[in-house]
């Protein structure tokens, strides 16, 4: 049996699509300590690669590890959690292990993150300019002046109207629209290789949802991109390939058109069937039945299997992330044509 | 694509790309006036407020102190016989009516005049300036002592309180909070005065002396603002804004003093602006250990003696000075605070 590493390399190489590699993940772990016993793992081996120019979707119920991999990417997993095991790589190079000084050189510079909540994102007391500067001067070498008209050109080019006079002003003085695209403009504004949006839309109401998603979409369809995202049809609009993840981990990968028309994971399956299919809107992830496992129910085998129809006793040995069809699925009996 | 993909794409055709990238900007089209324009108008509001709290003040003491005794019979002392009395009441305009007192008292006092010191005949209102260069030494001291320790120990606390030694740290704090003024400056009177003789242990001789009696106004107060602080910088370090400054590489130290400490002194302002009030109504303990020439003695001297000319003239300042501080409250308020700054449409 291949290791996850390999596999991972290979369906890439599989995939075919043109494009360095710039952000390569492999087999980390997140573990948050749990006093004696041994730790949570709130991500158990997570692996892929991100491609220059892609977008790759990260999808999966809450809980499942989206955030706390776009987190561990920038070395920022919420203390006590701290990965343990595995590498990333960006560019070929380690940011893993990096010492403190190094990894807030990438931090901003070099990966730029949206998070979720745009109302509590940005500091309260502090000016809109005033933000966005601090991280200019700290990456570029610009003067205060020049930081000011960076900030103002990135404000201006996701969409701020009279953004000059914004960077006086306060994030309360701002909807969440308006709020949700300064965190856009200053996850740009050091122009990193890989941006990450955190379900960067989900706390917004529909049309200013649209309004937002445009922004990627225009603004950001060169760029190499993690969208993570409850909404598979965000994900159907916008990304290259996606990522499933179940219980911390990558159950499928593969393009959008390959897993959305051809699930191979039984937890792909589930989704997608849950979604209702006559909803104009775009339709939320739906739990399907059963709850996903906690760290505790996971000793060893297939995290899916308590809720999985086709579990076998194979399912009690864990499934590796192997090439089926082109793509990569977590599972002994993948769904489709050449199912076993 | 699925179902699923086309179903997803009607919402994106209705807005075409590149002409929705321009946010509509009717949902939020607020600009916070500048800050001085804040202030110049809270200001017109808090003086109105200031003189109605004087006149209300100034009323209710009059009465009060008119209920409590007689200073004729303590300026007639022990001896007087009744003839003297009336002497006395006649020269201070104490056998009018009540009304009639108190309307001479309104119309004085709107031209500042309290009247002479029944003790010592001096102007009342002149005996309470005489006191204020030393009490607000007192205070600057303390004030600055208090802030100087205080925001430091409350941002290193609070910034990691999870580590032992800031538990310990914490703790003490808690312990220190719970003893009194007074038993510290017994403490230091002991020690530097009696024992090592190195400080003056009363009144006001100079720097020297400002030392013990600062030290004992602090160790009470700063104490309370250190947990004030230490909690809400805790609470700032896990708000999602220090998050968002830690993905663009902010260190710890940015984290700390530029993103979570000026939240954090938001909900200790409160508490540092009563503080100074306490302060400028005379630390009367504290005055009175360290035979401290203030404001704070002053006024028990002269309640004491029945001192009424004395007792309204400080009691007067000090309600002033009070509303000076609630009012520098307001202004550090708006100073630190954008969202409480009035705002334009
Ligand atoms: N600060 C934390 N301490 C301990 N566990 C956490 C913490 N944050 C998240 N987790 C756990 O890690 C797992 C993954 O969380 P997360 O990555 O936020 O999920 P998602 O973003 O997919 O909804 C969850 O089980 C969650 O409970
Ligand atoms: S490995 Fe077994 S239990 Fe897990 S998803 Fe596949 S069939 Fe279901
Ligand atoms: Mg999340």
């Amino acid at each position: 049996m291949s290791s996850v590493k390999e596999s991972a390399r290979a369906a890439a190489s599989v995939a075919g699509k043109s494009g360095d590699t710039i952000l390569s993940v492999n087999d980390i772990v997140v573990e948050f300590p749990r006093g004696g016993k041994s730790g949570f793992r709130a991500i158990n081996g997570v692996s892929f690669d991100l491609r220059q120019g892609e977008t790759l979707g990260l999808v999966g119920e809450s809980g499942s590890g989206k955030s706390m991999t776009a987190l561990s990417l920038l070395s920022i997993v919420p203390l006590p959690g701290r990965i343990i095991q595995g590498s990333i790589s960006l560019r070929g190079e380690r940011i893993d292990n990096l010492p403190v000084n190094e990894l807030r050189k990438i931090r901003g510079k070099r990966i730029g993150m949206v998070f979720q909540d745009p109302m509590t994102g940005l500091n309260p007391v502090r000016s809109i300019g005033g933000q966005l500067t601090e991280s200019v001067l700290r990456h570029q070498n610009v003067t205060k002046a020049e930081a000011e008209e960076i900030a103002f050109k990135a404000l201006d080019d996701v969409g701020i109207p009279s953004a000059r006079d914004r960077l006086k002003g306060y994030p309360h003085e701002l909807s969440g629209g308006l709020r949700q695209r300064v965190m856009i403009a200053l996850a740009l504004i050091n122009h990193p290789d890989v941006i990450i949006a955190d379900e960067a839309t989900t706390s917004l109401d529909a049309t200013i949802q649209a309004q937002i998603l445009d922004v990627f979409r225009v603004r950001l369809s060169k760029a190499t991109l993690i969208m993570i995202t409850h909404d598979l049809g965000v994900a159907a609009e916008i990304c290259d390939r996606i990522a499933v993840m179940y219980a911390g981990r990558i159950v499928e990968l593969g393009t959008i058109s390959e897993v959305l028309t051809n699930p191979k994971h039984p937890y792909t399956v589930g989704l997608l069937s849950a979604v209702p299919r006559f909803d104009v809107r775009r339709p939320k992830l739906v739990p399907i039945p059963g709850t996903p496992p906690t760290a505790e129910d996971i000793v060893r085998g297939c995290p899916f299997a308590p809720r999985c129809r086709h579990a076998q006793s194979k399912c009690e040995e864990r499934p590796p992330l192997e090439i089926v069809d082109g793509r990569q699925v977590a599972c002994w009996f993948p769904r489709g044509s050449n199912a076993a | 694509m699925t179902d699923l993909a086309k179903d997803a794409k009607p919402v994106a055709a209705a807005t075409p790309p590149g002409a929705t990238v321009r946010a509509s900007t009717a949902a939020a089209d607020v600009q916070t006036i500048p800050v001085w324009q804040n202030i110049s108008n809270v200001l017109g509001r808090r003086l109105i407020e200031l003189l109605v709290l004087l006149v209300f003040v100034s009323s209710t003491l009059f009465f009060l102190l008119r209920f409590t005794g007689d200073p004729a019979a303590v300026l007639a002392g022990e001896t007087g016989d009744q003839e003297q009395l009336e002497l006395i009441r006649k020269q201070y305009g104490l056998d009018k009516p009540l009304p009639v007192q108190y309307g001479i008292f309104l119309i004085k006092m709107v031209q500042l005049d309290f009247g002479k010191s029944f003790a010592n005949a001096q102007d009342a209102l002149g005996l309470v300036f005489e006191r204020l260069p030393t009490s607000f030494t007192l205070v600057l001291i303390a004030f600055t002592a208090n802030l100087c320790t205080s925001i430091p120990m409350g941002a290193w606390l609070g910034s990691r309180p999870d580590k032992t030694g800031r538990k310990l740290a914490s703790t003490f704090v808690f312990v220190a909070q719970g003893i009194p003024g007074y038993i510290t400056g017994l403490l230091l009177i002991q020690l530097f005065a009696v024992e090592l003789r190195w400080l003056p242990s009363i009144g006001n001789q100079g720097p020297q002396s400002w030392i013990m009696p600062a030290i004992t106004l602090a160790s009470f107060q700063a104490p309370q603002v250190i947990r004030v602080i230490s909690a809400n910088v805790a609470e700032a370090m896990r708000e999602d804004y220090i998050r968002t400054a830690r993905a663009n590489g902010a260190g710890f130290s940015t984290l700390l003093w530029r993103h979570a400490l000026k939240n954090a002194m938001l909900g200790a302002t409160a508490l540092i602006g009563a503080q100074v009030s306490f302060l400028l109504g005379g630390s009367v303990i504290t005055e009175v250990i360290f035979a401290w020439p203030g404001l704070g003695r002053l006024l028990v001297t002269s309640v004491q003696t029945l001192d009424f000319p004395v007792v309204q003239a400080a009691v007067f300042m000090i309600a002033v000075f009070v509303y000076l501080a609630i009012m520098i409250t307001d202004f550090v308020f708006l100073l630190i605070d954008p969202r409480l700054r009035r705002q334009r449409a």
